[in-house]
């Protein structure tokens, strides 16, 4: 399948991105930067382009239904959603140093789609329980949740690294460090991805619950993912509630969007080890 | 006892209650779903010691979500978010009502440059424009005349301070919405078979049976297949009957539920199960005397008369031993009962004595007649999960006053503006100022289109 051949170059193209990144950053020269810029974007599109495919060839094998709908469809979202998004936040903040913490995740996801021998890349038409028009919000809202606390995430791997390399010396290091945005942007990034991506999250579990009272006919039924989901908005509620009311900052909000993101990959992936009403992400 | 009172008030009104309770709230969802919850606690009640499941069971770890520990977490929470909310609220509320002044002269000391006009159109026609760019971009405006000259004020996005209140009451409304659900909600399931009414079904919670005030008709269940074998669709027609009449006749289909008198009925699975029906051979004497159809409760005389048959039970699987029919004999012997296994023969082969142990599987427990089961008809039963749940309204409120919230926090910031007309000896000077509670990047945006609107508007009327 033509669709399934772009996505397996995408890979390659976002591996390419991410080393151009680390070019910007390790040889400070700003070119490298701009041509990181380019291939993300076209990778972006590219991806794009084999997402709109697929939904047509599944319309026209008569199934017609969004490309969200197995494991296989839902990596390749997850690291369009990441990648659309921190193109958006580089475009706004006018650096690029983010690129080296983010790119990394959407080239893994896509790797992980394309080479593991488990994930069936094929189109099939639904099954029953998800044959429904809530399947395209749940799945974009809870994409688009994830996507802004992979950032987040990037943004706490970014701090800790700029902490830790605070007193070391060495050319490469420090210029390395010195592109990166001053920990207290640093910090408000934090901030704004998250509750952004709780936002989102929130959108993500209503539309679900609304899902599953038409489909399992209770709107909570504590299946696994419905529990790590919720996990997962209590762990990012209380990063919103110690910032705001006790007045957490910098480490502490780093290492809670780290907890965080620990959490949404469990929910993500985790959770198919565990039985539940979720399964047909299984395959 | 004055001071009893605040030092729980002061307990439940802690911010770090809130989030040690979120803590706990956390782990112990964590644990639930790593131990086996309800049903799937089964599983593990073998591989322990019984005592150790026991106390385990005791303390509710087998279905946690519903034990009394995570009440009371619940309950925590419910009164801390109410003592927190009591306690910050009229700080907002006074936030909300309170009446700025359009004089404001510190707020203008140390402004840039950028944020200066200077025109040689006089007083009055710069304070109009001037009033006229906030009202195009605030919904408050207010002005004032002093000695320094003309203060003009705008704001908009006052409801944001009510953001964090909208979005904590709506957990409120949450829990009381779900306590409703599970107070006065029902949970069950019923199999109805093809052509069969049900009028009662099994609660979920408790090993008891509903009886409705209706019945339902499965009249017929379809599966159908995509080529590639995955399942395409699981329907029921469904007929509800109300003393004896139809009242409403329906489809239920995955993602697509039935609702009749206040319950809503869904598809949930599926299964065959016998029609009630079989085929069966008699032998006597080891010679084939008869074949037969017989129906449930049936009787039929040997064929020698030396009894009567009477069809106690058709089952399409025992005990996963298959196909079985469940007949009693009736003779001058007294009542002989027992089993006749469609596969008998494999189950002797595989339990070999079994019918020297248990004399009730014997087919040939009648001499000298041996039966054969050589059918039992099959039929597809439905599954369907009944459901009502009253706090459902309630809940579809919480999620939508915790939208408007969420949508307030993160999304609007009280933004105020302040604008100076004063008179200068070479014309008018405007100067602006702003402040915002959370979002200063909007408040930099609307105050930049503000002079870029006054300044628009200053060169035509010259």
């Amino acid at each position: 399948m033509i669709s399934t051949k772009i996505l397996s170059l995408v890979t390659f193209i976002y591996f390419a991105a991410f080393v151009f990144y680390l070019f910007r950053m390790t040889l400070g020269r700003d070119s490298w930067g701009r041509l990181a810029t380019y291939t993300a974007f076209t990778g972006l599109l590219a991806q794009t382009i084999a997402l709109i495919w697929r939904w047509k060839v599944s319309y026209d094998l008569g199934i017609g239904h969004a490309p969200l709908s197995n494991f296989y469809e839902s990596l390749v979202f997850f690291s369009w959603t990441i990648v659309f998004l921190y193109l958006i936040m580089e475009r706004q903040l006018k650096n690029r140093s983010l690129g080296v913490f983010i790119l990394p995740v959407s080239f893994l996801l896509m790797a992980f789609a394309s080479i593991s021998p488990d994930i069936s890349s094929r189109i099939d038409p639904l099954i029953p329980a998800l044959q429904s028009n809530w399947l395209t919000s749940h799945v974009l809202t809870c994409f688009m949740g994830y996507a802004a606390f992979t950032v987040a995430f990037g943004l706490g791997i970014m701090y800790f690294l700029k902490i830790a390399a605070a007193g070391k010396k060495g050319k490469m290091i420090a210029g390395f460090i010195h592109l990166l945005p001053d920990v207290d942007v640093a910090d408000e990034l934090m901030y704004q991805s998250a509750a952004l991506g709780f936002v989102f999250l929130t959108l993500g579990i209503m539309t679900g619950s609304v899902w599953a009272h038409y489909a399992w006919g209770s709107y909570w039924s504590w299946d696994p993912k419905e529990t790590w989901s919720l996990i997962t908005w209590l762990i990012y509620a209380l990063m919103l509630h110690t910032r705001h009311v006790r007045g957490w900052r910098g480490k502490r909000m780093a290492l809670l969007s780290i907890i965080g993101f620990a959490c949404v990959l469990f929910t993500y992936l985790g959770v198919n080890y565990l039985a539940g009403l979720h399964s047909y992400l299984k395959t | 006892m004055i001071n009893n009172k605040s030092r729980v008030w002061s307990f439940f009104s802690s911010v770090r209650l809130a989030i040690a309770l979120l803590v706990i709230i956390v782990l112990v969802a964590i644990v639930g779903t790593i131990v086996p919850q309800r049903n799937a606690a089964d599983l593990v009640a073998s591989q322990l010691p019984s005592g150790l499941f026991s106390f385990l069971q005791t303390i509710q770890v087998f279905d946690l979500y519903h034990s009394v520990l995570f009440f009371l977490l619940l309950g925590l929470l419910f009164v801390n978010l109410i003592v927190c909310s009591i306690n910050r609220f009229p700080h907002a509320w006074r936030q909300f009502r309170f009446k700025f002044s359009p004089e404001n002269p510190d707020i203008f000391r140390g402004i840039s440059e950028d944020a200066v006009i200077s025109t040689e159109q006089n007083e009055k026609v710069v304070a109009g424009i001037a009033a006229t760019a906030i009202k195009s971009r605030f919904r408050g405006y207010l002005n004032q005349r002093t000695a320094e000259g003309l203060y003009l004020y705008g704001d908009k996005g006052r409801f944001s301070y009510f953001g964090v209140y909208a979005v904590h009451l709506s957990i409120l409304v949450l829990i009381v919405g779900v306590v409703i659900g599970s107070l006065f909600g029902i949970e069950g399931q019923v199999n109805i078979g093809e052509g069969q009414i049900a009028n009662k079904i099994d609660l979920r919670d408790k090993d008891q049976a509903l009886l409705l005030p209706f019945a339902v008709r499965c009249d017929r269940f379809t599966i159908e297949f995509y080529e590639n074998g995955a399942p395409k669709t699981y329907r029921s027609d469904l007929t509800f009957l109300k003393n004896d009449q139809v009242a409403a006749q329906g489809q239920v289909l995955v993602n697509h539920p039935l609702s009749f008198e206040g319950l809503r009925f869904y598809q949930s699975s599926y299964g065959l199960t016998s029609d009630g029906k079989a085929s069966l051979s008699l032998f006597k004497n080891g010679k084939k005397s008869q074949d037969i159809s017989v129906g449930l409760g049936e009787t039929f005389v040997l064929p020698g008369k030396e009894g009567k048959v009477q069809v106690l039970r058709v089952e399409e699987n025992l005990m996963n031993m298959g196909q079985a029919v469940k007949l009693s004999v009736a003779s001058a012997r007294g009542e002989t009962v027992f089993w006749v296994f469609r596969h008998i023969d494999k189950i002797r082969e595989m339990n070999p004595g079994i019918i020297e142990q248990i004399p009730m599987f014997n087919p040939g427990l009648f001499h000298p007649y041996v039966f054969v089961v050589s059918d039992v008809q099959e039929k597809y039963y439905t599954g369907l999960q009944v459901s009502k749940d009253p706090g459902l309204p309630v809940v579809a409120a919480a999620a939508f006053l915790m939208f408007v919230g969420l949508m307030l926090v993160f999304f609007s910031s009280h933004r105020q503006v302040w604008l100076r007309v004063d008179v200068q000896a070479e014309g008018t000077r405007i100067s602006i100022a702003g402040r915002s509670n959370k979002d200063a990047v909007g408040l930099q945006r609307d105050m930049k289109n503000i002079i870029a609107q006054i300044k628009r508007k200053l060169e035509s009327s010259q």
